[in-house]
């Protein structure tokens, strides 16, 4: 699915990624862990192909392709989902308007038929009961004067909508309250599927109890440090970052 | 409710008094043979006055602007005396000790510390350049500034010790036919302060000038020139009074700033020349124009706190023409009784990257008007360029005005220009609040007016902070009956 | 600021000195005329040195004759230059300034008058008279003083007291291509007698071919105690048109004024506002879009003069410039020594979306009286990176991102629009400022998914 060589990548001339190894199979959950500062939002944002993120080394490719070369736009078209950590507004942009040029693009993409606009409102509507959404929001702003509960929960409608191959959810569980947390965490596990992968960056263990990952990465310093099973994500829980950097160095 | 705010805010001009002192005083005039004597007077070398006689065949094709919100009868440039220096400084005091006493206490009296010890007694880190009239009286501290590779001297003096940085720069910032008073300052100037700041120095102390107008019928055409070479960084303070007459004074001052690569200029200026009495007789005339031009990454900073003159035109500048370069622009304006100001900043953004930020706060009370006007200009080439202008009015009664004229160009997509404006008044619910909670009505006024600049008076250094603070408190004290 | 007494009669100036003195006179509306001559022959002509026209040459004017235009307008196809499907209203048509009996309604609403002034009856025209000028200063615009000058023909909208207009009028002003080039005067003035109310939709069409004509258009408003116009002025002239357009309104006590202005780029196209509170509690919301591209050049100027106390003003203008188009605001605020307790608040938004695109803003207050609250804000920026990303990292391609972006920036102001007709017609209009592409607009356009469609959902 995702196989991540040695990744360089630097923001605004300061190196941030600095050799990261990442293989993702189809079906698996990665969960990566790591302390503040340590590279997690710029892998999400490297792979998504942002502007102002410099790859300076390595390679990654996704579904066999070399997704580097691609457009942001591209890359989410061929399957590759990135859920915000914090989401934008843009006010004057419908939410429907929004997801339906989203739709739209993506299924042109894959070859298949434009929706017409009552099917994906319907659709619309089920996703956004699906996350517990009202569905007044999808009349509203991309995201204007959504809780930041709210926010969350629009971006996993939207995977929901989208059916990526690859999902990488980037703190989805920063500033959620518990009861907000398991919405989402049930909209991921609802979309678990053979053929459909996540990485989940996270810096508390707590949503690795709702999300069950299959491996865990510790990434520190821009590479990853450490890697194991679920269990790892405890062990951190228990004994801090520190430990795993006091033991690299 | 007006009547009573005006009570608060009747100001005492502490600054009013007259020295006593023999003058040398061209009698009222303009011509070439003024304009002659003067370059004479200072033994001025031949491309000087040279310079002189061209800019004022420029200004007599000039008209005097009449764009600004103010209004004053028409000025008698020929009704105005355009030299005037203290005689016993013919014979150009070596230091201070040599420098007359009179002039001296003028200045003790107006609270400026010239004996360097006193400054080295910890009173302030601060080296003066005095103005009185037409001429530099004393220059402060000039020796340990020199350690330092610091020049700080009156302008005249430049002229002759370091005539090819005078003449590659005097001018250059301002050009002669910049505008009306521009180009009558170019003609008549009479002294002023010179700074250069060697390459990567960061100038030891803060500087100062002081200025004075003293005679009468006299104008004041002071002319400052800072170069800022690259790298280094200097904070200038710049003062001014006069004192109280019925007739009208012009002082017509132009400053320029060079800030080379790396470079920093602090510029503070607390103006507080003779505003005129409360029926709105007398006063400066205070037409001056002020600019700085950034190269690479330099930053230019003018603070200032006006609260005198009758009429005030003044928009000290920022042309940022190197990448990254900053401009900034802090004002604090206060006008009371009769003072009208048009005062404001320009920043013009010529390179990359470029950040300039205005912040301006104006107080207007009695019959005053007041009036912010503002440029800034993206240029095609100002690519990422940013300002950010916030642009406040305090009204205090009735009778006054309070005006907002920001003009904004932008000819470049990826420049971000934020202008923001509010008027607001010190209210009778705030004057109340205060008083219920046994706050007397002149201190409520202060404060909120404090308040009110906090933003501007953080921008300035430590002594002229306190300075500016008790200006405004004086402007709005004195008159709680 | 004194300025240069006229020392260039352009012929632009002599061609309209021409066309004053071959109007036939109709002997009632002579004083206005002559008022608005003697204004018009002292005023100079601008120049970029003139405040008011700074960022607007008029250049353009001085190089060629203006002539009266020909009638050489084909009337088949007309209507649909103007129809606004599923709106019902009267529609009162002129071409070139000359009403047009053929495309217009006959309207006859009790308490209301609503007629061209070429077939007004006597009673009619001496109401006109009786108010004509009144509020049209002359002073700040050559080109209001000219209007003055040329009445002649033009529409007497009167709403009695106490009634309600049932159905919006539609004043629609054509503009056709000419030989020659040519300009045509046009004037409207709107009564609002106590507590009437009135929606006024004013629409300026042309054919779509190079116009070679200048309009200049004035319309007067007053706005009696308690009364409300709801006001629209549309500009979707060809981008060859040339526009000098002045609206002046009167408000008195209590009475509301709802303005939604859009304006399309011209060759030159300049709007001046002029709002008068003129008694305590009157109300003015106006609301603006332009959008110019190519070359072409929009200047809006609006005066908000608060006189009275107790007033309020809402002000929201957002401009996108493409290309190498040009626009200048200029918003005024001015409140009067008596306006107490006035609450102002004036917003400019612009977006730049080329390199050799250009804005002009410039808010002004002017400020005598203490216990107000005024603000104004001004932004220039271009369209949102981060939002970019945002449409892009969901499949949306940058071209229709920024399309999306960049309608969004004017879309809060259309829907604000109560006329759902008027709204239906305008944002494929102004969706098709930013693409020809179709497919780039589908989904701002999409009825069952846009914001606007309330029963989708």
């Amino acid at each position: 699915m995702l196989s991540i060589k040695n990744l360089q990548a630097k923001v605004e001339e300061k190196d941030i990624l600095k050799g990261l190894n990442i293989e993702v199979k189809p079906g698996e959950i990665h969960a990566i862990m790591g302390p503040n500062g340590a590279g997690k939002s710029t892998l999400g944002n490297v792979l998504s192909g942002r502007d102002g993120y410099t790859v300076t080394g390595g390679e990654v490719s996704f579904l066999g392709k070399n997704i580097l070369e691609m457009d942001a736009e591209e890359r989410a078209r061929e399957g590759l989902f990135l859920a915000f950590q914090y989401p934008v507004e843009i006010p004057g942009v419908s939410n429907l308007e929004f997801l339906k040029a989203s739709v739209d693009a993506v299924r042109s993409h894959r070859g298949e038929e434009a929706m017409d606009s009552m099917t994906f409102l319907k659709l619309a509507r089920e996703k956004c009961k699906a996350v517990n959404l009202d569905q007044n929001f999808l009349k509203r702003g991309v995201n204007e004067g959504f809780s930041g509960g709210e926010k969350k929960r629009n971006e996993i409608m939207q995977m929901m909508l989208l059916e990526p191959k690859l999902c990488i959810l980037d703190e989805t569980d920063s500033g959620l309250d518990i009861d907000a947390l398991q919405v989402v965490a049930e909209g991921v596990n609802s979309q678990r599927d053979p053929n459909r992968s996540f990485i989940v960056v996270t810096h508390y263990q707590r949503l690795l109890d709702y999300i069950v990952p299959d491996f865990v990465h510790v990434l520190a310093d821009g590479k990853i440090v450490k890697s194991g099973g679920k269990e790892l994500a405890l062990e951190l829980e228990e004994k801090g970052y520190g430990w795993i950097e006091n033991e690299g160095a | 409710m007006t009547e009573e705010f005006d009570q608060y805010i009747k100001s005492d001009y502490e600054a009013g008094f007259v020295t006593d002192v023999e003058s040398e005083t061209l009698p009222p005039g303009l011509n070439e043979d003024v304009i002659r004597f003067i370059s004479n007077k200072k033994g001025e070398p031949e491309w000087l006055l040279e310079w002189r006689l061209k800019a004022f065949q420029v200004w007599k094709e000039m008209e005097e602007p009449e764009w600004a919100h103010v209004h004053y009868p028409k000025i008698d440039f020929q009704d105005i005396s355009y030299y005037s220096a203290p005689k016993s400084m013919d014979d150009k005091p070596q230091s201070l000790d040599e420098v007359d006493p009179e002039l001296l206490r003028t200045y003790e009296k107006l609270g400026i510390p010239l004996h360097e010890q006193a400054v080295l007694a910890g009173v302030a880190n601060v080296a003066m350049d005095i103005v009185f009239d037409s001429v530099s009286v004393a220059t402060t501290f000039r020796e340990k500034l020199s350690e330092a590779g610091v020049i700080f001297m009156p302008i005249s003096e430049a002229v002759h010790k370091h005539p090819e940085l005078v003449k590659k720069y005097m001018g250059s910032v301002v050009p002669q036919k910049d505008n009306y008073y521009a180009a009558l300052n170019c003609a008549v100037f009479s002294d002023g302060s010179f700074v250069y700041i060697p390459k990567g120095v960061r100038c030891p102390m803060e500087l100062s000038t002081y200025f004075r107008i003293n005679e009468e019928k006299t104008g004041q055409f002071e002319r400052t020139l800072i170069i800022a070479d690259e790298g280094s960084h200097v904070s200038y303070l710049e003062g001014c009074t006069a004192p109280m007459r019925d007739e009208n004074q012009l002082h017509a001052a132009v400053v320029e700033l060079v800030v080379l690569d790396d470079a920093e200029i602090k510029y503070s200026t607390v103006q507080n020349w003779y505003p005129g009495d409360s029926e709105g007789k007398g006063g400066i005339y205070n037409f001056v124009t002020k600019r700085a031009v950034a190269h690479k990454n330099a930053k230019v900073s003018w603070t200032q706190v006006e609260t005198g003159s009758a009429v005030t035109w003044k928009y000290p500048s920022c042309i940022l023409k190197g990448d990254n370069a900053i401009g900034e622009f802090y004002s604090v304006a206060l006008t009371n009784n009769y003072q009208q100001a048009d005062t404001g900043t320009k920043m013009i953004h010529i390179g990359k990257n470029t950040k300039s930020t205005i912040i301006s706060k104006g107080i207007s009370a009695g019959k005053s008007q007041n009036a912010y006007r503002g440029l800034v200009r993206m240029n095609p080439s100002a690519e990422g360029a940013r300002n950010f202008t916030q642009c406040d009015s305090l009204l205090i009664g009735d009778k006054c005005g309070a005006h907002t004229f920001p003009y904004i160009e932008s000819k470049h997509p990826s420049a971000i220009i934020e202008h923001e404006a509010t008027t607001s008044t010190v209210s009778e619910d705030q004057m109340f609040l205060c008083q219920q909670r046994g706050i007397d009505p002149e201190k409520a006024v202060s404060m909120i007016v404090n308040g009110f600049c906090k933003e501007v008076f953080k921008e300035l250094p430590m002594e002229f902070a306190v300075e500016a603070g008790k200006l405004l408190e004086v402007s709005l004290e004195g008159s709680v009956g | 600021m004194t300025e240069a007494s006229n020392a260039i009669v352009s012929p632009f100036t002599q061609s309209a000195l021409d066309f004053v003195k071959s109007l036939e006179v109709s002997g009632d509306f002579g004083e206005v005329r002559e008022s608005g001559m003697a204004a018009f022959e002292s005023l100079p002509f601008p120049t970029r040195k003139t405040e008011d026209w700074k960022y607007t040459s008029l250049h353009a004017l001085t190089t060629q004759d203006y002539n009266r235009p020909a009638d050489n307008f084909d009337l088949d196809n007309a209507s649909e230059l103007f129809e606004v499907s599923g709106l019902d209203a009267y529609q009162l048509v002129f071409i070139n300034g000359v009403f047009v009996s053929e495309l217009s309604d006959e309207i006859s609403e009790a308490g209301v008058s609503a007629v061209p002034l070429s077939v007004a009856s006597d009673a009619q025209r001496a109401l006109f008279k009786q108010h004509v000028g009144n509020i049209a200063e002359t002073r700040r615009n050559l080109f209001t003083a000219l209007n003055n000058a040329t009445v002649e023909e033009g529409v007497l909208l009167h709403v009695e007291k106490n009634v309600q207009l049932k159905k919006p009028i539609q004043v629609i002003n054509i503009t056709s291509a000419q030989q020659q080039t040519s300009s045509a005067f046009a004037r409207c003035l709107v009564v609002l007698e106590q507590q009437a109310e009135a929606t006024l939709i004013e629409q300026f069409v042309s054919t779509a071919e190079e116009q070679n004509i200048l309009l200049n258009q004035v319309t007067e408003i007053n706005i009696g105690d308690g009364a409300k116009l709801n006001h629209y002025r549309l500009h979707t002239e060809d981008e060859s048109s040339l526009h000098f357009g002045g609206v002046y309104v009167d408000l008195n006590r209590d009475s509301q004024f709802e303005s939604y202005q859009i304006a399309l780029g011209g060759k030159i196209k300049r709007l001046d506002v002029v709002v008068n509170h003129n008694q305590a509690g009157s109300h003015c919301e106006m609301k603006g879009v332009y959008l110019p591209k190519h070359n072409q050049h929009v200047d809006i100027h609006s005066y908000i003069e608060h006189i009275a106390a107790n007033c309020t003003t809402d002000e929201t203008y957002r401009g996108i410039m493409a290309d190498q188009s040009k626009a200048v605001f200029n918003g005024r605020i001015h409140i009067h020594p008596d306006a107490q307790k006035t609450l102002a608040n004036l917003s400019n938004k612009n977006l730049l979306l080329s390199n050799k695109a250009q804005i002009n803003s410039k808010p002004e207050l002017e400020i005598y009286a203490d216990d107000v609250r005024c603000a104004h804000g001004v932004t220039v920026a271009q369209l949102d990176d981060k939002a970019c990303f945002y449409l892009q990292s969901r499949g949306i391609s940058r071209q229709e991102a920024e399309i999306m972006l960049s309608f969004a920036f004017i879309n809060e102001l259309l829907e604000s629009i109560p006329v759902d007709a008027l709204r239906q017609k305008l944002r494929p209009l102004l969706a098709q400022q930013f693409t020809s592409n179709e497919s780039l607009t589908q989904h701002i356009l999409d009825e069952e998914i846009g914001v606007c469609s309330e029963g989708a959902l």
